[in-house]
């Protein structure tokens, strides 16, 4: 029997999904990234992008990407000028502010409605403020040592080094004059020195290995007896001279895969470094684990959405993220990026089978994790880019004007005690 | 309807006719400085263009004047000012000076001279950065080989080796055009007055110092009051080369702003940074002007 209120309400639901469908088809997102030109990031995303057109048809991702170095700066100028892209792509260590500003889409509902389960997620923890998830985790990794085999062998060592002390060792015997021209040529080791961020990171890895950290239960612990061994520990790598002066991370990289650095420490993304290597000199380079223990190490990038975007469009980065999070694009992620993904139970034999370097990168991943080091301070994350300076310029002091290193490392703690 | 041809309307039309130039103006310079001045009086973190406007706060204003970062920032952008603009002044002076004199290859050596201003400024520092590495730096290299100095020069991390590294580039950057004024300026000056002078028995230097002087004192303020304003704003040298360190021995105001706003994300500190810093631009450029304007009156 036909019933008018029925069918009328049927054609409504139709209707309605009909044009949410049409709306839907009709959109573009836009999604900014620093990855998108990275050949295995790049791919990676380019492939996770194509599953949301191909399960949205007429959905289409516009994919622009930024250079890192201005990119927080961009986004942030982004969202301040009302403009967000749809598909928010951050440094872990980044995203706080924005979502101190409101500016972030709590994902809590939007994790519950759809029962994505982030049990075990590698780095998920620093996704959460106050309560509330922010983002998702794209990336948690503990550093590793690339290191010059040749270089090492000649200065006597047959193998990597795996304490401070034999790490020191080998640096002071690799650094020197190698053709003769009383000019040193050859550096024992590498670490950032110009930049605040890496040089944090830098003597973050010597005050983990001294046995301290940043903080301690989100309490700042920089003048702690650990703290304080670390910077020892940098001040004196820095004035043996076993280190390039005046480098940036990228001059470090460069100057390793020319034959010319015998060790550094960074993160996984140093092994697709090593393939840029001339032919001659790719075979002597090779990957170790961090003489430093723990590892230095941490959560990377976050992917989330802006708060303030239709409901629509909402949904539909939902579903990117889910998709990115599902089990196949984890494994995709292992595979392209050579690193393991945050998805706990991945199982990764045949990563190891193509190429063992994978199980030293996932071992770092686990010993870092395990010791629950983060590169972010935790209970500091909105001050990240403030303590990184103040680091920076304390112990730049320290180096200039010959400072005690606990000394420095009191006024670094009265200074971060201020911060506002 | 208004007749703009009558002589009682034909202001009006000129006032028509700039009025878009006017409003644009206004729009694209006047409006962002308004909005700064606002910000700078709020306790605000990250502002937001159509966002509620916060209460009213000195609280940036007390910061900023109780803090010693801001009198460093100051103090390096004065000595900046007084050795770049100087140098670069003196150095321009003389390039335009020597380039007015008429010999061969003249064309060619212009070109030379203008190359570094026409160089887009962010490649040009990037190369210097190598230059000046103090590992693998040419600088470095030529001096430890020459045994001028038996230890790199740690151009980037030592305060004083980087602020004159700042300094160096800057001026390189800058005195090209200082050089094409000047040049222009000396160009202008009458042959009638130096043959005049020649009869009357002045030698070079007394025609340098009682014609061309004279007659270069308003091109020579305008000069100076150009690169004052140029140091003041520059930011693309500093931060690509030293960032505004070591331990903020290069951290002008420009990169004092930057820092506070895009860095630590306190636009409310950094758009009072930014205000003082136009009030001092005001002021720098009206004493300049009038003293330049007077000398030449």
């Amino acid at each position: 029997m036909f019933n008018f209120k029925k069918t009328a309400t049927a054609g409504v639901l139709a209707l309605s999904t009909a044009l949410g469908g049409a709306a839907s088809a009709e959109e573009t997102l836009s999604f900014v990234t620093w990855q998108k030109t990275d050949a295995a990031y790049g791919a990676w995303w380019a492939e996770a992008v194509a599953e949301l057109e191909a399960k949205h048809p007429g959905v289409t991702v516009e994919m622009t990407q930024l250079g890192r170095k201005e990119y927080a700066d961009t986004l942030f100028t982004m969202f301040a000028g009302g403009t967000p892209p749809d598909i928010v792509h951050l440094a872990a260590f980044e995203y706080q502010p924005f979502a101190e500003e409101g500016w972030i889409e709590p994902l809590g509902p939007w994790i519950e409605k759809s029962g994505l389960d982030l049990d075990g997620w590698a780095g998920q923890e620093t996704c959460e403020r106050n309560g509330e998830t922010y983002c998702l985790m794209l990336f948690y990794a503990g550093f590793v040592m690339a290191y010059n085999e040749e270089l090492m062998k000649a200065a006597g060592f047959e193998t990597p080094p795996s304490t401070f002390e034999e790490y020191i060792a080998a640096a002071e015997a690799i650094t020197g004059d190698s053709d003769g021209d009383g000019i040193v040529d050859k550096y024992g080791l590498g670490m950032d020195t110009i930049r605040p961020a890496p040089v944090m990171h830098a003597i973050q890895g010597l005050v983990l290995d001294s046995g301290g950290n940043w903080t301690v239960d989100g309490k700042p612990t920089l003048d702690s007896a650990e703290t304080i061994e670390g910077f020892a520990k940098w001040k004196a790598i820095v004035e043996s001279g076993v280190n390039p002066k005046q480098a940036a991370g990228n001059d470090l990289r460069q100057m390793l895969i020319e034959g010319n650095l015998g060790m550094y420490i960074d993160g996984p993304w140093i092994y697709g470094i090593l393939n840029r290597a001339s032919e001659e000199m790719r075979p002597k380079l090779k990957i170790a684990h961090s003489p430093l223990t723990p590892p230095v190490g941490g959560t990377s990038n976050v992917l989330t959405m802006p708060s303030d975007i239709s409901d629509d469009r909402k949904a539909l980065v939902w579903d990117f993220i889910q998709i990115v999070a599902s089990k196949e694009f984890q494994n995709k992620f292992a595979d392209y990026s050579g690193n393991p993904a945050p998805r706990p139970g991945l199982d990764y034999v045949d990563n190891i089978e193509k190429d063992g370097v994978f199980a030293v990168f996932q071992e770092a991943t686990a010993r870092a994790a395990a010791a629950g080091v983060d590169r972010l301070p935790r209970g500091l994350e909105l001050y990240n880019s403030q303590l990184s300076k103040v680091i920076f310029n304390e112990t730049q002091r320290m180096i200039t004007d010959d400072l005690d290193p606990a000394a420095v490392a009191a006024e670094i703690q009265k200074q971060v005690l201020a911060f506002d | 309807m208004i007749d703009f041809s009558s002589p009682r309307h034909r202001h009006k039309l000129g006032y028509l006719l700039i009025a878009p130039a006017l409003i644009m103006m206004a729009l694209i310079i006047v409006y962002p400085i308004l909005l700064s001045v606002d910000i700078s009086f709020q306790d605000v973190k990250i502002a937001r263009i159509g966002s509620d406007r916060k209460p009213f706060s000195i609280e940036n204003y007390e910061w900023l004047f109780t803090s010693g970062e801001f009198y460093n920032s100051l103090w390096v952008t004065v000595r900046l000012l007084l050795f770049v603009g100087g140098t670069a002044l003196i150095f321009g002076f003389a390039c335009a000076l020597l380039l007015n004199e008429k010999f061969k290859g003249r064309s060619f050596a212009r070109l030379l001279v203008i190359l570094p201003w026409a160089v887009p400024e962010v490649v040009a520092v990037v190369i210097w950065a190598w230059m000046l590495d103090s590992s693998f730096g040419v600088f470095n290299w030529i001096l430890l080989t020459t045994g001028m100095i038996s230890e790199p020069i740690a151009f980037a991390s030592d305060p004083t080796s980087a602020f004159f590294s700042v300094c160096l580039v800057m001026i390189w950057k800058g005195y090209p055009f200082i050089c094409i004024m000047l040049l222009a300026g000396l160009q202008s000056i009458p042959e009638e007055q130096y043959q005049a002078a020649s009869v009357d028995g002045a030698n070079v230097f007394q025609r340098f110092w009682h014609v061309t002087i004279p007659n270069m004192l308003p091109v020579l303020g305008v000069c100076f009051v150009m690169t004052a304003l140029w140091v003041f704003r520059d930011f693309a040298i500093i931060f690509v080369l030293t960032e505004g360190g070591p331990v903020g021995s290069t951290k002008s105001l420009a990169i004092m702003t930057f820092e506070q706003s895009f860095q630590f994300f306190r636009m409310g500190r950094a758009a009072a940074v930014g205000v003082i810093t136009l009030i001092l631009c005001a002021i720098l450029s009206r004493a300049l002007v009038s003293r330049f304007a007077k000398s030449v009156a």
